[in-house]
C-alpha cells in the first residue's frame, strides 16, 4: 500500500503489489468546495459576533470619549481618555453600584436557596396540595410582576408607614419584592433538575441515618450545583438590570440602584446629551460584575442550561 | 444482630393496589433469607417496608425486640444495598463508605479504622480516593457493600444488588456476598428475581407471587417438594416439566396415564402421597424435573412401565450433560400459576407450536440421541410431582 499526498487536499491510497487492477480510494472527498461545507457557518458566526459586539463597542467608545456627548460619539473614538470614569466614580455612582451589587447578590442567593427548598419539597415529597401548589406557582408566574405594580406600591406605602426599613425607598423592601418575583420560575427550573437525581440516593442516605435536612444539604445540593449556578446567575442579572420597579420604589439618591441612577443622568432632556459619556462609563463598570460572574460560573452553566432545558 | 419478624404485614396503596398481603416471615438471627419472585410480586415492597422506606399499612414488624413500624429508617439500625448502588457521585469511595458513620458523629479514628477494614475485606483499598464514576460496575457494587458493612448494622437489606452486573461477575459476587454474610453473621434479607441466586445464596428462600407468600423453606426442600405449581415452575433451571395426566386404578396398583404413555406408580409413590389415591379417575398435573429422566438405552434396568416414548426435537450438548428437547403427547397444564410463570418468562405470547407439551430432559453425556430420533425415556417415578390442576396445590396427604 502506498499513500500519496494530493495537493488538492484529499489523499489517495493506491493498492500496490499483487493483483493487476489497482483500485484508487479517495479519502476525505466531499461534495462542494470549502465554503459550502464549512465556510458558511463561519460567516454566520462572524455576522452574529458583529451584531452583538456593535452596541458594546459603541458604549465602550462613548465611555472613553472625553467630549462625552451623544452627538459627538463615534464608533471608533478619535481621542481616548478615562475622564468619564473618573467623573462618574466621584459622584453618587459608587453608592448606586454598591446598592445594585447588594441587591443582586442577596436576591440571587436568597431566591436560589428558597427555590431550592421549594423544589426539593415538590420533587421529593408527596403531600396534599402538591399538584395545586405547583400549578399555582406556574400560573402566578404567567402574569408579569409589572401588572401588580400599582397594588405593590399601595402595599409598600402602607408598610412604609408601619416599618420604614422594608418600605419604599429602601433596598430591603425592593429585595423582598425581587425574592417573590423570582420564586416561581426558579422553582420549576430546579424541580425539573431535582427530578433527574435518582431517588435511590435520598433513600440510601436516609438508611445511612440522614435526616431530611442532611439529605438536602449533604447529598442533593452538591449534585444540583449546575442549576444553582444558572438560577443564581439569572437572578443576579435580573436584579441588577431591573429598572421599572426599582425606579418606582427608589427615589432617594442614596438608595438608587445603578440602573435607576444612570437613567437619571440621561433622563433630563436638558442634560441628556452632555451626560452621555458618564452614562456609558457607568454602564461599562456595571457590566464588570456580571461578566466576572459568568466567567466564574461558566463550567456549571453549560451543563445546567441544557440539563434544565431537556429534563425540566 | 437481631431477628426480623413480619407479622401479617400488608401494603395497600391508595389506588387500591394490594402489593403485599398478610406476609408472615420469621427471620432468625444471622440468617440469610432470600425473597424471590417474579417482578411485581411485592418482594421489593416488602423489603422497603423493613427498611422504613414504605409505610406499613397493617401488621407488625419487629427487629430484635423492638416494634419498628413507625420508626424512621435511621433509627432501625439497618443497612441497605440498592440495585442501582446509589453511591453519592460527589463523594470519594472513602467518603461514601464513611458517610453513615459521620452522620452518627463517630470518632474520626474509629471511622478511618472501620473504613479501612471494610475496604480491605472488599479489596477496595487502592480505590478509596476515586469517585464512583471512575469505577467499574463490579467495583461500584463493592463500594455499595462496603457502605453497608462498615455500619455493622443489625440487619442487611439487599435489593437485587447483582442485577446490573454481567453474568460472570455476578457469579463471583454471589459467592463473595454469601461469604461476607457468613463471616459477619448479620441477619440478611436479599431480594432477587433470579432463582439461581435464591438457590445458591440463601439459608432459606421465601417465594412470593402477586403479593402473597407461596412457600418458605431451605432451597433444597423447596426444590424437592414445591407446595404448588407456581413454586415448582419458578424454582429450578430448566423449569420443571409439567403436563396433564390422569391417575387410574389398575389391576395391580395405580397407573398414571400421560398422553399415550402409561406408567405404573410404585407403592412408595402412593405411600408418600396418600392423597393421590383420591384422584383416581381424575386429571392431575404431573411434574418431572429434567434430571429425573434418562435415556432408556442407558438405563437398561428401568422397568418397561416406567418409560415414555417421544421424538427428539433438539439436543444441546453441554459436556457434562445433554439437554434433550422432546414433545409429550399430553395436554399442557394451564392454570393461573402457569400463566403467571409464562408472564414472568415472557413466553406468554409465543405461539403454541405443536400439539402436546414440550419437555426438557438432561441425559448423561454418553447418550447418543440425535434430533429426529424416536427414543424411550426412563422416568424416575419416585421423583414425580403431582398437583391438583384446580387448586394448583401439591397432592401429598
Amino acid at each position: 500500500m502506498a499513500i500519496t499526498g494530493n495537493q488538492a487536499g484529499p489523499q489517495t491510497i493506491a493498492a500496490v503489489g499483487e493483483g493487476p487492477p489497482t483500485e484508487v480510494v479517495r479519502l476525505g472527498t466531499a461534495k462542494g468546495n470549502w465554503f459550502r461545507r464549512v465556510g458558511w457557518s463561519h460567516l454566520v458566526g462572524v455576522l452574529a459576533l458583529v451584531f452583538s459586539l456593535f452596541p458594546i463597542l459603541f458604549v465602550v467608545s462613548a465611555a472613553l470619549n472625553p467630549v462625552g456627548t451623544l452627538s459627538s460619539s463615534q464608533l471608533l473614538p478619535t481621542r481616548m481618555s478615562l475622564d468619564n470614569f473618573g467623573a462618574i466614580l466621584s459622584g453618587s455612582f459608587p453608592r448606586w453600584f454598591w446598592n445594585s451589587l447588594l441587591i443582586g447578590v442577596l436576591s440571587a442567593a436568597l431566591s436560589m436557596f428558597i427555590s431550592a427548598c421549594a423544589a426539593f419539597a415538590f420533587s421529593r415529597f408527596r403531600f396534599t396540595g402538591r399538584r395545586a401548589g405547583l400549578l399555582a406557582v406556574l400560573l402566578i408566574q404567567l402574569f408579569p410582576q409589572f401588572l401588580a405594580i400599582v397594588a405593590l406600591y399601595l402595599i409598600f406605602a402602607d408598610i412604609t408607614n408601619l416599618w420604614p426599613a422594608i418600605g419604599l425607598n429602601s433596598i430591603w423592601g425592593l429585595l423582598l419584592l425581587y425574592l417573590g418575583g423570582a420564586l416561581g420560575v426558579n422553582t420549576w427550573l430546579m424541580k425539573g433538575f431535582f427530578d433527574t437525581i435518582p431517588k435511590d440516593l435520598d433513600e440510601s442516605a436516609k438508611v445511612d441515618g440522614a435526616s431530611h435536612a442532611q439529605v438536602f444539604f449533604g447529598i442533593i445540593l452538591p449534585l444540583v450545583r449546575p442549576i444553582l449556578a444558572v438560577t443564581g446567575l439569572l437572578g443576579f442579572i435580573a436584579a441588577v438590570n431591573e429598572f421599572l420597579i426599582a425606579s418606582v420604589f427608589l427615589t432617594d439618591d442614596s438608595v438608587k440602584t445603578a440602573a435607576v441612577g444612570l437613567y437619571g443622568l440621561v433622563a433630563d432632556p436638558q442634560t441628556a446629551n452632555a451626560n452621555f459619556g458618564l452614562f456609558a462609563a457607568g454602564a461599562v463598570i456595571l457590566a464588570v460584575p456580571t461578566v466576572a460572574l459568568f466567567q466564574f460560573l461558566q463550567r456549571y452553566i453549560v451543563g445546567g442550561l441544557t440539563a434544565g432545558a431537556v429534563k425540566g | 444482630m437481631a431477628e426480623v419478624v413480619l407479622d401479617k404485614v400488608n401494603k395497600l396503596y391508595e389506588n387500591g393496589f394490594h402489593a403485599v398481603q398478610d406476609l408472615d416471615l420469621d427471620i432468625a438471627d444471622g440468617e440469610f433469607l432470600v425473597l424471590v419472585g417474579p417482578s411485581g410480586c411485592g418482594k421489593s415492597t416488602a423489603l422497603r417496608m423493613v427498611a422504613g422506606l414504605e409505610d406499613i399499612t397493617t401488621g407488625t414488624l419487629r427487629i430484635g425486640d423492638r416494634v419498628v413500624n413507625t420508626l424512621s429508617s435511621r433509627d432501625r439500625d439497618i443497612a441497605m444495598v440498592f440495585q442501582s448502588y446509589a453511591l453519592y457521585p460527589h463523594m470519594s469511595v472513602a467518603d461514601n463508605i464513611a458517610y453513615g458513620l459521620k452522620l452518627r458523629r463517630m470518632d474520626k479514628q474509629e471511622i478511618e479504622q472501620r473504613v479501612h477494614r471494610a475496604a480491605g475485606m472488599l479489596e477496595l483499598g487502592h480505590l478509596l480516593d476515586r469517585k464512583p464514576k471512575q469505577l467499574s460496575g463490579g467495583q461500584r457494587q463493592r463500594v455499595a457493600m462496603g457502605r453497608a458493612i462498615v455500619r455493622e448494622p443489625q440487619v442487611f437489606l439487599m435489593d437485587e444488588p447483582l442485577s446490573n452486573l454481567d453474568a460472570k461477575l455476578r457469579v463471583q459476587m454471589r459467592a463473595e456476598i454469601a461469604q461476607i454474610q457468613r463471616d459477619l453473621d448479620v441477619t440478611t434479607i436479599y431480594v432477587t428475581h433470579d432463582q439461581t441466586e435464591a438457590m445458591t445464596m440463601g439459608d432459606r428462600i421465601a417465594l412470593m407471587k402477586a403479593g402473597v407468600l407461596q412457600q418458605v423453606g431451605n432451597p433444597q426442600h423447596i426444590y424437592d417438594s414445591p407446595d404448588n405449581i407456581f413454586v415448582a415452575g419458578f424454582i429450578g433451571s430448566p423449569p420443571m416439566n409439567m403436563a396433564i395426566g390422569s391417575v387410574e386404578r389398575g389391576a395391580t396398583g395405580y397407573l398414571l396415564r400421560l398422553g399415550s404413555a402409561v406408567l405404573s406408580l410404585p407403592e412408595s409413590v402412593l405411600a408418600d402421597r396418600p392423597a393421590l389415591a383420591g384422584y383416581a379417575g381424575r386429571d392431575v398435573a404431573v411434574g418431572v424435573r429434567s434430571e429425573d429422566m434418562e435415556d432408556a438405552s442407558l438405563a437398561r434396568d428401568a422397568a418397561p412401565d416406567a418409560r415414555i416414548r417421544a421424538r427428539v426435537t433438539l439436543t444441546e450438548a453441554l459436556g457434562s450433560e445433554i439437554v434433550v428437547h422432546f414433545c409429550v403427547d399430553a395436554p399442557k397444564v394451564e392454570t393461573a400459576d402457569t400463566k403467571e410463570l409464562e408472564r414472568d418468562a415472557r413466553t406468554e405470547d409465543l405461539p403454541a407450536s405443536q400439539q402436546g407439551t414440550p419437555f426438557v430432559a438432561a441425559f448423561a453425556p454418553r447418550s447418543r440421541v440425535r434430533p429426529g430420533d424416536d427414543i424411550e425415556i426412563a422416568v424416575d417415578r419416585e421423583r414425580l410431582h403431582f398437583f391438583d390442576p384446580q387448586t394448583n396445590l401439591a397432592i401429598r396427604s
